[in-house]
């Protein structure tokens, strides 16, 4: 009789446990977790873009492509000085004395500020290459240089839409030729 | 006398001799070994670059770092970090990374992730996790995660475009937050 009661009580006390450890386990959610950190450094910034001016469509204020942005387009069309020939209806033509011509179109020039203390902006600009004899560009009736920035305001307000006049004026002397230019305006924060 | 005492044990010892010789040689050994594996389930989280995210430190493991380099509304950012808004009042930075949880031994199909900030978030800041805002408190980001995957997550960092000491954040010097994430099966 006795042989029939004869338990190996070191395994029946190991089963135990494992069979403890395992419900122990079963019970629990299993969860596992992990830590991200973050690391970044803030800049101020400030951004200039181009827009519409509201008036755009009227003469004066012909459409940009692209506005809204700081990379834009704005196409006068064909002009001569003769007969006051102008091919668009969104500019201004004018004769500037007896031997001059301009276009003109207006467009909005909205610069916003992030994270600076800077009260206001300076605006300047420039043109790309150096224009035909005979050609001048202006804006707001500043002549614009392709050697260095022209300051056009010394104080600008950010977020507020600064309107400005692009005139391209032309002797009745220039020959027939493409005038083109790329105009970098370049706002600096105060 | 002692000569025949001396016959009789050498007689015994030749005896006892022989009958050792005769006994069959032990060439075999036995044993056993009572051999005990608890396999125990379990899940592990781990942190890796994402291909449009930045490269992350440590990647590979559950103590990762992400370095955002410098951020702001208008200027260059760092590979990996993208822009996704600007408004006047804020400006979003991206990054995307993934995690990765393991199982083993779990009927389990998939895994809920929670994610909260280790401390309250510095001023100006919003940290978000799959458009979900983070605090101290654990926020639930997924509840289907699919194990043994890479699970792209986005990390949106919402900033203030104010200026320091008006509701801005500090510029010009690094700022750290530490998010932990939880991972629990379902």
């Amino acid at each position: 009789m006795k042989q029939y009661c004869n338990i190996d009580w070191k395994n029946a006390l190991r089963l135990l446990c494992a069979a403890l450890c395992f419900s122990t386990a079963s019970a629990t959610a299993q969860t596992s977790s992990g830590q991200l950190t973050i690391t970044m450094n803030v800049q101020s910034s400030i951004s200039l873009i181009f827009q519409n001016n509201p008036s755009v469509g009227t003469p004066g204020f012909c459409p940009l492509t692209n506005a809204g942005t700081n990379n834009v387009g704005l196409d006068l069309g064909t002009a001569s000085f003769p007969g006051s020939f102008h091919t668009s209806a969104c500019v201004n033509y004018q004769h500037v004395g007896g031997a001059l011509y301009e276009v003109s179109s207006a467009f909005d020039v909205v610069v916003s500020k992030a994270n600076s203390s800077s009260p206001n902006y300076r605006l300047a600009a420039q043109i790309s290459t150096a224009p035909p004899a005979g050609v001048a560009w202006l804006i707001n009736n500043v002549t614009l240089s392709n050697t260095a920035f022209t300051t056009l305001d010394a104080t600008d307000n950010y977020f507020g839409a600064v309107t400005k006049t692009l005139q391209v004026q032309v002797k009745n002397n220039v020959p027939t030729q493409v005038l083109l230019e790329t105009i970098t305006f370049l706002a600096t924060a105060n | 006398m002692l000569n025949k005492r001396k016959s009789i044990r050498n007689l015994t010892l030749a005896a006892l001799l022989l009958t050792g010789a005769a006994a069959p040689a032990q060439t075999t050994g036995s044993g056993v070994i009572n051999a005990t594996l608890f396999n125990k389930n379990g899940i592990s989280l781990q942190f890796d670059t994402d291909a449009s995210g930045v490269t992350l430190g440590a990647a590979g493991t559950s103590a990762a770092s992400a370095n955002l380099g410098t951020i702001s509304a208008f200027g260059p950012l760092s590979g990996g970090v993208t822009r996704p808004t600007v408004t006047a009042a804020s400006f979003t930075v991206r990054t995307i990374f993934d995690v990765q949880v393991v199982q083993g031994g779990l009927a389990s199909a998939n895994y809920t992730l929670t994610a909260n900030l280790a401390a309250v978030a510095p001023t100006g800041f919003t940290y978000k996790v799959d458009a979900v805002t983070l605090s101290t408190a654990a926020q639930t980001i997924q509840t289907n995660g699919t194990y043994n995957t890479d699970v792209a997550h986005n990390l949106d960092l919402v900033v203030s475009t104010a200026v320091p000491g008006a509701g801005g954040p500090a510029v010009g010097t690094p700022i750290t937050a530490t998010i932990n994430f939880t991972a629990t099966a379902n």
